[in-house]
């Protein structure tokens, strides 16, 4: 099971990942899938689907050598898969991707076109509903509840989330202007913008001259954080860093797009085998990681630390 | 060579505990005996959760004891202590001047004068590297109510960096 992708020869360029794939390379998958009847496994080609969780706090941990390092706790609350996607698009290319929701709802707080929707995947009614893009092969069952485990201590991950609301805010907090002097005549402008333009010539300010006005609230992605602790029984992913938004938000976590999936994809295609998964992973969940899967693996997984001590004098 | 070989069958026919297959060196930390209660999975209390579950045991004692607010061994700001480090400088002596409490990220600022030169230090309790904390002299110089010493007036010290001739005696307090 580990690592066979490396010994195979490499996939020819019909059935490599592209941005648009057609039916005829998506009917050869699928023969080539139904002659077999073996689970998906993950391939570096693959893009696996991600995960909806609340970011419910920071703390601190500390790796073998003993340095610190601040840790976001995250928690999946009831992650269930409602549909997947398939949309062929109007040049024959297509699109598919896994819709994914979470944290349970009252019903009655649900409206009806949301309750059917969710009574077609057979989950009970979810706060958010959110899809993720993946490859053809990591279509997953609609229905399965995903679990922490469906991330590898040691992998990156990207954080999506909206980012903490600051407000009506100035241009020196908003664009870090550096505002004029605090003496020396200027008179109550000592944080103000300044000139926003040229003179006659354009005569007018440009679209996009940055201005005061509301600041935050908005979708950040924090890319390549590191997985450092994965808990099923809690379904907690402990990620390396800080994460956009305010506690108990709905963050979006997925395979980095530049640390995991691209790198595979490019490693896979030089032939770098050993450098296709960030180091100490051998493979990853394949669709997904669920609560069936959770409950033969062990409970609490931590990532070894692989840097040199920082407390050891460099020679 | 054959007896690695035959530890690796060993541990491959033993039912102790489960194999993770997606990483051959992750750390399997011991799983809790107990289940989660309910209330955890829908995220109420899970941080105080942690706090109370991350940390290793003596660890956890020092918390909840010397840097706790309420227990009655708990260290006040004013002391003076000496921790012994596993990095440089092994030793150091100080006041205590703050108690920052965040639960495993608990830390405490030590001020000391070293050959004239004021110096801080700021240690994190729950830090591998801290070896030990010993007590050299309670706060208000040993002379107050009960153990905990007596209490300053300030739950933060940060004044002292402004008056030596505070610091001077604490320090001659400490040595008469």
């Amino acid at each position: 099971m580990l690592r066979l992708w490396a010994l195979k020869q490499r996939l020819p360029p019909s059935q490599c990942r592209t941005i648009r794939t057609t039916s005829s390379a998506r009917a050869a998958t699928a023969a080539a899938a139904k002659e077999t009847t073996a689970p998906p496994e993950w391939t570096p080609n693959s893009v696996r689907t991600g995960l909806i969780a609340r970011k419910r706090g920071m703390t601190a941990m500390w790796d073998d050598h003993g340095a610190r390092y601040p840790v976001t706790v995250l928690q999946l609350e009831n992650c269930q898969v409602t549909a997947n996607i398939t949309t062929v698009r109007s040049d024959g290319s297509e699109y598919h991707a896994v819709q994914v929701a979470a944290s349970d709802r009252p019903e009655k707080t649900t409206t009806k076109q949301m309750l059917g929707h969710f009574n077609k995947a057979g989950v009970p009614p979810k706060r958010i509903v959110k899809e993720f893009p993946v490859t053809p092969d990591a279509h997953v069952p609609v229905g399965t509840t995903l679990s922490a485990i469906h991330f590898v201590p040691g992998q990156y991950v990207d954080v999506i989330a909206n980012s903490v609301g600051k407000g009506f805010q100035g241009v020196m907090k908003r664009w870090h202007f550096k505002g004029l002097r605090a003496s020396h005549g200027v008179s109550v402008s000592h944080r103000a913008a300044g000139a926003t333009g040229a003179h006659q010539d354009p005569g007018r300010v440009w679209p996009g001259q940055k201005m005061a006005g509301r600041m935050g609230g908005k979708r950040i992605t924090t890319q390549n954080l590191a997985v450092v602790r994965v808990d099923s029984a809690l379904d907690l992913v402990f990620v390396r860093g800080c994460v956009p938004g305010v506690d108990d938000a709905q963050v979006m976590v997925r395979d980095a797009k530049k640390k995991m999936t691209d790198a595979a994809q490019h490693n896979y295609a030089k032939g770098l085998f050993e450098k296709i998964l960030p180091k100490g992973l051998d493979s990853l969940p394949f669709p997904a990681g669920t609560k069936e899967m959770a409950k033969a693996l062990p409970p609490v997984i931590a990532a070894p630390t692989l840097r040199r001590s920082p407390f050891l004098p460099r020679e | 060579m054959s007896l690695n070989l035959l530890r690796r069958c060993a541990r491959s026919l033993s039912t102790a505990a489960p194999s993770y297959p997606f990483s051959k060196i992750a750390v399997i930390p011991p799983a809790p005996a107990t289940p989660p209660p309910a209330p955890l999975l829908q995220g109420k209390g899970l941080m105080a959760h942690l706090a109370d579950t991350l940390p290793s045991a003596d660890k956890l004692r020092l918390l909840k004891t010397y840097f706790s607010k309420r227990h009655p061994l708990r260290i006040l700001p004013g002391s003076v202590l000496s921790v012994t480090m596993g990095h440089a400088p092994t030793q150091f002596t100080g006041v205590l001047l703050s108690v920052r409490r965040r639960g495993i990220d608990t830390s405490i600022v030590l001020r000391n004068v070293v050959n004239r030169i004021g110096v801080e230090m700021q240690v994190f309790v729950a830090s591998p590297h801290l070896k030990d904390i010993k007590i050299v002299q309670r706060a208000g110089g040993g002379t107050g109510q009960g153990k905990t010493g007596k209490r300053m007036r300030r739950a933060k010290l940060f004044y002292l960096r402004d008056s030596p001739e505070k610091m001077s005696s604490i320090s001659a307090g400490l040595r008469g």
